[in-house]
C-alpha cells in the first residue's frame, strides 16, 4: 500500500484526477454486450434475450437494473428512445427493430440493402424529427408516434464513411471523403436542424504514409462551458487538434501535443481529460483559457478504494480494498471504454467508473494564485470543495503577506466571479440552500424547461449555451452549492476576519488589501457585511494611522452606520478626533441618543442638552445631564438644565430627580447668598 | 457687564493714541516717541474700527503721568464694580441660549479684571518700555520709519549672547540684511525686553504681538528660546492691515518648511555652537520664501484681502467614494514601493491634496511646499520665464533673477566650509529649479546633481528621500524612509523602478478619474456665499475662490478681518473649545459671521444689504446643512 492516505493503484500516489469505488458493476451471467445510451445516460448489458439498463446519471452502485425481454438476434447497437418508451436495436447493417416496452410492440424498419447501410442511428429531441438514421447515403430524419409508425420527414443526402453523434452536443458529424477528413455536421437541437459549414480537418502528411485516414475513434466531440469543441488525434503529427463550432463557421483553436499512440478523452466538470493511454498518464486541459498549456503536469489516473479523501476513512478503504483488489484493476487496460462525458467502462471486469478530478491535489500544484482562483471559481461539480479551496487559498495569500499586488488579483478573481454569478443568477445565498437543492439551478431536469431554454442552445455565433445532461443537476445537489462563488459577506467573514487577529501586527498590509477589496467590490457595485468597515478603524487605529482614518471616513471609503461611529469612539479614546469623527458620524445618522450620551460623556453637556432640546429627544436620562451639570459645579448650568428638562420632559417637575437637584440648587445658592 | 466693560475700554483706552496690544496678556500701550502707555483693553469689534479710525490722527502728547492715573482709576473702578472677579476674560459671544435665553448675535467685551500685582506689573513696563525707546531712539531704531522697507524679520537665540558685548551672537537671520547691526540689535534688544517682561506674567506664553503706532511687532517662538520677529511697517495705505495671526502664521510656515528640510533651528545650533551653520542656511532659506512673498520689489504680507484664507492649512479635493478608493488603492501600492519598509506619499491634485498618509502637521508642511514647488501649476509658472504671476492667487512670485540681487544674499557669499556634510549650502525654496524628467519624476539640482532631497518627518522623527511624480495635473509625493536606501541613487533608481512598474496604470485611472471630475478652480464656490471654512483637528481648510473672494467690497472684508480677529483672540484665551457665534453688520450693510464649533471654523460675509439677522442666520445654517454635513447648525 503506497504511503498516500488514499488506497491507490497507479505508477504513484500522486494524481489529478482518480477513480473511485464503489463501481457500478454490470456483470450479468451470458452478457453478449455493453452498451451505452448517452441520451438517456444508461448503460445497457444484453443478454440473448434479455436488456439490463443501469442509470449511470445517478451513478448508484446499489442500483438495480431493469430488465426487458426483446426477441433473440444480433445486437450492433441499442439505444432507448427519449421517452425510454422503446428500445431501438439496430440488427444488422440494413434494419432497425423497435420494441415498445409496455405494448411490446414492434417494428422493424429497414433500407435498401446493396446500394446503402445503415451505420447507425440516434434518437433526437428536435421538434422535426425523433429519430435519425444514418446511412452510407445520408441521413435519414423520421418522426415517430406514439404507436411508433416512423414516417420519413427528411433526408440529407451526404456520402458517409462514418459518423459521431452525441446527445450532449446533439450534433452529428458525417465524414467523407477518401480520408473521411472532409466533415458534415448538423445539429439537431430543440431549435430545428441547423447545417453546418462544410470543413476539412487537417491532417499532416509524412513520406510513410502520405494518405492518412482519420477513423472514428480519432474524432472526440466534447462540450465544456457550454461549447462545443470537436477534438482530432492527427497521429502524423502527434497533435491533437481543437476546432470549435459556431454558428456559421467552425474555427480550428489550436492543438494539443499528443505523448501517445493512443488516447482518449473525457470531460469532466468542463475541464478536457486527455488520456494518454500509452504512457498511463491523464492531461488536464481548461479550454476556457485562450492559453491552451494544461491546468496541470501529467500524471496517472489513480484508483481510490473509498469515496473520499480524507484519512478518516482509511479503515474502511482497507475493507474495500481486498474486495475490489481481486478485480485486478489495470489501469488504461485494452478493453477500457472512455463513455461520454466523464466514464470509463471496463469490458474486463464489467465495471464502470466515474472520472474524478481531485481539485486539492490540482490546487496543491498550480502556483499562479490568481489563475487558480479563477479555475477554481469555474467549477461546479464540486462547488463548495472549490469554494473552500478558494477561501483558503486567500487565506493563505494574506497570511503569507503575498505582494499587495497578488493578494489585489486574486481578490478581484473572486469578486469579479461571484459577480458575474449573481448577475448570471447562478448564485444563490446560503439561506436558499434548500430551495436549491430541490429545485436546482440547472432547470434542464423538468421538461418544460428543458425545452424553453434548449431553444437558445442551438450553436450560437458567440458562445454555444448547451442543456448540460440532467444528470449533473443531480450531482450539484450533493454538493448543495450551484455556483463556487464567494460573496463579499463570506469572504469578510471567513477571509478578512479570521486573519485579523494573525495579523493585527501587520494591520498596513492589511488595510492596504482590504482598501483593494472595497475597491473591487465598489467597482463592481456590490455590497459588503458592515463589520468590514469596523475593522478597518480598528486596524487604523491600532496603527495610530488617525490622518488615513479621518480620510478613509471623510471620503466615505468606510461608509458610515452605528457601528462604524462607535467604533469611532472607542478607537478615540486615544485620539481627540477620531472620536470626533465618530461623534459627527453619529449626528449624520441622526442616532440621537447616542450622539447625546457621547457628548454628555464628554463633558458637553450644555451641547448635549441643546440638540436634545431642538431635536425632541427625551430617551436619554435626564439625570446625565444633571450630574454632568452638578459635577461641573456649574449651578446657573444646573438651573438652565432643570428648567429645559421641565419643558422637554412633561411631568418632570413631579420626578424625584428634579426635587433632588432642585433642593441642591437652592441649598447651593442661598449658601451664596449668604 | 457689557456697559461697564465698554466703559472700561474707553477709559484705559482713551488716553492711547495707537494703542499697542499684546496679544495675550492684554498690554495696551501706546509708543509715541516720547511718551509710553500701558494699559489693558480690548477692541469692542462694533466701534474698533471707527474708533480707530477717529483717533488716527490725533497722536497728540500726552504726559505719562496722565496716563498713570487714568489706569489707576480705571483699575479701581473694575475692581469695585465687578462683585464676582473673575480670573479670566470672557467673552460672551458664545451663543448659548440655555444661559442666554436668546441667541445673542453681537460680541460683547469685557475688560479683564486682573490681579493687583499685575497693575503694578504694568506701571513697571512703562517705565522700562519708557527707557527701552529712549535707547532705541539714540541707536538709530528711529529711523526704521525711513529705510524703505515695510517689514523686518528676525530670528534670534535667547540662550546666545548673555554677555555685553556678545550680542551680536544672538541674531541668527535678520531679514533686510543690510542694515547695520545696532539696528539689528535694536530690533531684537526691544524684543528680548518684552518677551522677558511679559515672560513675568505669563511664563508659558510670553507676548504674541505688540501693536505700536506706526509698527506691528509679531513674535513668535518657534523652539524654545528661538524666536522669531517679525515687524511691520503699518503705512497709511488701507492695504496695510493684516490680521495678526495671519502674520504669526506666515512664521509658523516658514519655521516648519525651514525644518522640515534642516532639521530645528537647535539642531543646527548644537551641530555647530558657533552659529555659523545656522546663519549660513536661514539666510537662503527665508530670503527664498520671502521671494514668493514679493510683488514688484515690495513684499506683501497677507493682508486683510485673504482674510478668507487659512495659511497652514490644507485644502483638499473632495471624492466621490469609488474615486477615493482608487486613489487609496494607489497608495496602497505606493506604501510598498520600497520592499518591507513603509513609505508614505502625498498626493495632488492641481493645488489640492487627495491624499496623505502623514500626520497632519507634515501633511500642511509637505502640501505647503509641493504647491508652492513641485505641482504642475507651480511648474507651469516657471516655464515660462517672464511672467511669474500664479495664476488665480493674489500672492505673486517674483522672479529670483531679478530680486535675488535685492532679496538675496547669493550662496556664495555665504560663509562656507563651516561644517556643513557637502560645504554648500542647500537652499530648497529657489525658484525654477525643478523640472520633469522623461520618466514622469521631477528631477532638481538643488541637492546636488543626481541627489535625491531628503525632508524631515516631524512626527515619525525621520529623516526620508523625497520622489516626487507627475502624470498631468496630478503629483505624487513619496517619501521613502532612508534606510530602504542603503546603496544611494541605485536603490532610488529600484524605487523609481518600482512606481513605474506597479503604480503606473494605476496614476492613470486616478488622473482619468480625478480630470473627468474635476469642478476647475471655482468647484467649491457656492453661490451666494463668500465663505471660509477651517478644520482645526485635520490642520483642513476650504474657501470660496479667490476670484470670488475678490467681488467683496473692501468694508465687507475688512468685517471679516476684525470678524476673524476677535475669534483668534477669543479662541487664544480659552485652552478648551468652545462653541460661539458672531454676527457683525459691516458698514456697508454687510454681514460677516463666525461659527465656531469643536474645532471647526465657519467665517462667512453675506452681500446683501437687505438681510436681516435672522435671513442671515437662516443661509448659514443652509450652508451648514448642505455643506459641513450640519456641523455648524446650532439653531
Amino acid at each position: 500500500m503506497p504511503s498516500s492516505s488514499q488506497t491507490s493503484v497507479g505508477s504513484g500516489a500522486l494524481s489529478h484526477a482518480y477513480i473511485q469505488n464503489p463501481s457500478l458493476r454490470c456483470n450479468v451471467p451470458e452478457s453478449r454486450g455493453l452498451f451505452y445510451d448517452d441520451a438517456n445516460r444508461l448503460l445497457i448489458c444484453v443478454t440473448s434475450s434479455q436488456v439490463f439498463s443501469w442509470e449511470t446519471a445517478t451513478f448508484n452502485p446499489d442500483v438495480s437494473p431493469s430488465v426487458d425481454s426483446i426477441p433473440e438476434g444480433p445486437i450492433l447497437s441499442i439505444r432507448f428512445s427519449l421517452d425510454k418508451k422503446a428500445i431501438a436495436v439496430q440488427r444488422s447493417d440494413c434494419e432497425i427493430q423497435f420494441f415498445h416496452r409496455e405494448t411490446k410492440q414492434t417494428l422493424t424498419h429497414k433500407c435498401r440493402a446493396g446500394s446503402e447501410s445503415i451505420l447507425g442511428f440516434f434518437w433526437s429531441d428536435s421538434p422535426l424529427c425523433d429519430l435519425a438514421v444514418v446511412k452510407t447515403s445520408g441521413m435519414d430524419l423520421f418522426a415517430c408516434d406514439s404507436a411508433m409508425n416512423l414516417r420519413l420527414v427528411e433526408t440529407k443526402k451526404v456520402n458517409v464513411n462514418w459518423y459521431i453523434y452525441t446527445h450532449e452536443s446533439r450534433l452529428v458529424l458525417l465524414a467523407s471523403g477518401l480520408q473521411c477528413k472532409t466533415i458534415t455536421g448538423f445539429q439537431l437541437s430543440t431549435a430545428g436542424v441547423v447545417r453546418l459549414p462544410k470543413f476539412e480537418m487537417t491532417l499532416a502528411t509524412t513520406e510513410s504514409n502520405s494518405k492518412p485516414i482519420i477513423s472514428p475513434g480519432d474524432v472526440h466531440l466534447i462540450t465544456v462551458y457550454g461549447r462545443i469543441y470537436c477534438l482530432q488525434v492527427d497521429m502524423e503529427a502527434m497533435l491533437l487538434h481543437t476546432y470549435r463550432f459556431y454558428r456559421d463557421a467552425v474555427v480550428q483553436q489550436g492543438s494539443l501535443p499528443i505523448y501517445s499512440s493512443k488516447l482518449s478523452v473525457s470531460v469532466v466538470d468542463n475541464l478536457l481529460l486527455v488520456h494518454q493511454i500509452d504512457a498511463k498518464v491523464v492531461i488536464i486541459y481548461d479550454l476556457f483559457v485562450d492559453s491552451r498549456a494544461p491546468v496541470s503536469a501529467p500524471l496517472p489516473l489513480l484508483w481510490r478504494g473509498y469515496q473520499g479523501s480524507d484519512t478518516s476513512s482509511q479503515q474502511e478503504n482497507e475493507g474495500t480494498e481486498s474486495s475490489t483488489s481481486n478485480e485486478n484493476i489495470v489501469m488504461y487496460e485494452e478493453a477500457w471504454t472512455f463513455l461520454v462525458p466523464d466514464l470509463i467502462l471496463d469490458q474486463t471486469n464489467k465495471v464502470l467508473w466515474r472520472v474524478h478530478l481531485d481539485l486539492e491535489a490540482i490546487s496543491a500544484s498550480s502556483s499562479d494564485r490568481s489563475s487558480l482562483l479563477e479555475f477554481l471559481q469555474r467549477r461546479k461539480l464540486e462547488a463548495n470543495k472549490a469554494k473552500q479551496l478558494c477561501l483558503g487559498i486567500a487565506r493563505t495569500l494574506i497570511l503569507e503577506r503575498r505582494p499587495a499586488t497578488q493578494v489585489t488579483q486574486a481578490i478581484d478573481v473572486l469578486v469579479t466571479a461571484y459577480s458575474y454569478s449573481v448577475k448570471a443568477g447562478i448564485y444563490k445565498e446560503l439561506k436558499n440552500e434548500k430551495t436549491t437543492a430541490t429545485t436546482p439551478t440547472n432547470d434542464g431536469a423538468s421538461p418544460d424547461n428543458e425545452r424553453g431554454r434548449a431553444s437558445g442552445s442551438s450553436i450560437d455565433e458567440e458562445e454555444v449555451e448547451m442543456n448540460l445532461p440532467s444528470g449533473s443537476a443531480d450531482e450539484q445537489q450533493e454538493s448543495q452549492l450551484s455556483s463556487p462563488a464567494i460573496s463579499p459577506d463570506e469572504l469578510y467573514k471567513f477571509v478578512f476576519a479570521s486573519v485579523e487577529e494573525a495579523m493585527v501586527e501587520e494591520s498596513d498590509y492589511l488595510v492596504a488589501i482590504i482598501t483593494e477589496f472595497l475597491r473591487s467590490i465598489s467597482a463592481e457595485k456590490l455590497k459588503v457585511d458592515l463589520n468590514i468597515y469596523v475593522m478597518t478603524v480598528r486596524l487604523l487605529a491600532h496603527s495610530k494611522r488617525f490622518a488615513e482614518l479621518s480620510l478613509f471616513t471623510t471620503n466615505k471609503i468606510i461608509e458610515p452606520s452605528k457601528e462604524v461611529a462607535l467604533q469611532l469612539l472607542e478607537s478615540g479614546g486615544q485620539n481627540l478626533r477620531v472620536r470626533k469623527l465618530g461623534l459627527d458620524m453619529l449626528r449624520q445618522l441622526s442616532l440621537h441618543h447616542e450622539y447625546i450620551s457621547s457628548l454628555v460623556q464628554d463633558g458637553y453637556y450644555l451641547e448635549a442638552l441643546r440638540y436634545a432640546q431642538k431635536r425632541k429627544v427625551t430617551s436619554v436620562r435626564s439625570s446625565l445631564f444633571l450630574e454632568a451639570a452638578f459635577a461641573s459645579n456649574d449651578m446657573q448650568h444646573l438651573a438652565a438644565i432643570l428648567r429645559v428638562l421641565s419643558e422637554l420632559i412633561p411631568g418632570f417637575k413631579e420626578t424625584s430627580e428634579y426635587y433632588t437637584f432642585h433642593g441642591l440648587l437652592n441649598e447651593t445658592s442661598s449658601s451664596v447668598a449668604v | 457687564m457689557g456697559n461697564e466693560t465698554k466703559s472700561n475700554g474707553a477709559s484705559s483706552l482713551g488716553g492711547g493714541g495707537g494703542g499697542f496690544r499684546a496679544k495675550m496678556e492684554h498690554y495696551v500701550y501706546s509708543g509715541e516717541k516720547k511718551h509710553v502707555l500701558a494699559g489693558i483693553g480690548i477692541f469692542t469689534v462694533i466701534f474698533g474700527i471707527p474708533w480707530y479710525l477717529m483717533n488716527r490722527g490725533s497722536n497728540n502728547h500726552r504726559s505719562h503721568q496722565d496716563y498713570m492715573e487714568k489706569a489707576d482709576k480705571a483699575r479701581k473702578a473694575r475692581l469695585s464694580s465687578s462683585p464676582s472677579p473673575s480670573s479670566d476674560n470672557q467673552i460672551h459671544a458664545v451663543n448659548d441660549p440655555l444661559t442666554q435665553g436668546f441667541p445673542c448675535p453681537y460680541k460683547h467685551n469685557s475688560a479683564m479684571s486682573e490681579p493687583v500685582a499685575q497693575s503694578f506689573g504694568l506701571c513697571l513696563l512703562g517705565f522700562i518700555l519708557k527707557g527701552f525707546y529712549e535707547i532705541l531712539e539714540a541707536m538709530g531704531m528711529a529711523s526704521m520709519n525711513s529705510s524703505g522697507e515695510s517689514l523686518k524679520l528676525c530670528v534670534f537665540d535667547l540662550r546666545r549672547g548673555q554677555n555685553e558685548g556678545q550680542e551680536l551672537d544672538k541674531i541668527l537671520f535678520f531679514y533686510p540684511p543690510d542694515v547695520t547691526f545696532s539696528t539689528q540689535l535694536s530690533v531684537i534688544g526691544l524684543s528680548e525686553g518684552l518677551i522677558t517682561f511679559t515672560r513675568l506674567f505669563s511664563p508659558e506664553a510670553a507676548c504674541e504681538v505688540i501693536e505700536a503706532e506706526r509698527h506691528s511687532h509679531v513674535f513668535h517662538e518657534a523652539e524654545p528660546d528661538i524666536w522669531m520677529v517679525m515687524v511691520v511697517e503699518k503705512n497709511k495705505e488701507i492695504e496695510a492691515i493684516w490680521r495678526v495671526d495671519a502674520l504669526q502664521k506666515v512664521l509658523k510656515e516658514v519655521h516648519s518648511l525651514f525644518v522640515m528640510f534642516h532639521g530645528s533651528i537647535r539642531s543646527l545650533l548644537d551641530k555647530e555652537p558657533s552659529g555659523g551653520l545656522i546663519r549660513s542656511h536661514l539666510y537662503p532659506f527665508i530670503t527664498d520664501y520671502l521671494n514668493d512673498l514679493s510683488v514688484g520689489k515690495k513684499l506683501q504680507l497677507p493682508s486683510f484681502r485673504e482674510t478668507l484664507k487659512e495659511r497652514g492649512t490644507v485644502q483638499m479635493l473632495t471624492l466621490a467614494r469609488d474615486a477615493a478608493l482608487e486613489v487609496q488603492s494607489l497608495v496602497g501600492v505606493l506604501d510598498s514601493c520600497a520592499g518591507t519598509l513603509r513609505c508614505h506619499s502625498v498626493i495632488l491634485f492641481h493645488d489640492l491634496l487627495v491624499s496623505t498618509t502623514l500626520s497632519p502637521d507634515d501633511t500642511v508642511d509637505l502640501f505647503t511646499f509641493s504647491v508652492m514647488r513641485l505641482t504642475s501649476n507651480a511648474l507651469s509658472s516657471g516655464t515660462s520665464s517672464w511672467s511669474y504671476l500664479r495664476k488665480g492667487t493674489s500672492l505673486s512670485q517674483t522672479s529670483s533673477k531679478s530680486t535675488s540681487p535685492q532679496l538675496l544674499v547669493s550662496s556664495d557669499s555665504l560663509p562656507s566650509g563651516n561644517g556643513h556634510d557637502a560645504g554648500r549650502v542647500i537652499r530648497p525654496l529657489q525658484h525654477n529649479k525643478w523640472i520633469k524628467g522623461k520618466d514622469g519624476f521631477l528631477v532638481t539640482d538643488i541637492w546636488g546633481k543626481d541627489a535625491t532631497p531628503t525632508i524631515w518627518l516631524h512626527q515619525r522623527q525621520e529623516r526620508v528621500h523625497l520622489l516626487a511624480y507627475q502624470q498631468k495635473c496630478l503629483t505624487l509625493v513619496l517619501l521613502v524612509p532612508t534606510e530602504a536606501i542603503v546603496n544611494g541613487e541605485l536603490d532610488i533608481s529600484f524605487v523609481k523602478h518600482q512606481v513605474i512598474e506597479n503604480a503606473t496604470a494605476k496614476i492613470l485611472k486616478v488622473e482619468e478619474k480625478l480630470s473627468k471630475g474635476w469642478g476647475g478652480e471655482n468647484a467649491y464656490h457656492v453661490s451666494g456665499y463668500r465663505y471660509l471654512l477651517v478644520d482645526n483637528d485635520m490642520e483642513v481648510s476650504r474657501a470660496s475662490p479667490s476670484g470670488k473672494v475678490a467681488t467683496l467690497a473692501k468694508e465687507t472684508l475688512l468685517a471679516v478681518n476684525k470678524l476673524r480677529e476677535t475669534v483668534d483672540t477669543e479662541k487664544s484665551r480659552t485652552k478648551e473649545e468652545k462653541d460661539m457665534e458672531i454676527c457683525i453688520r459691516a458698514k456697508n450693510n454687510a454681514w460677516a459671521i463666525a461659527r465656531v464649533t469643536r474645532g471647526k471654523e465657519l467665517y462667512m460675509a453675506l452681500e446683501k444689504a437687505s438681510d436681516t439677522l435672522l435671513d442671515a442666520t437662516d443661509s448659514v445654517q443652509s450652508f451648514s446643512n448642505r455643506y459641513c454635513n450640519g456641523t455648524f447648525s446650532m439653531d
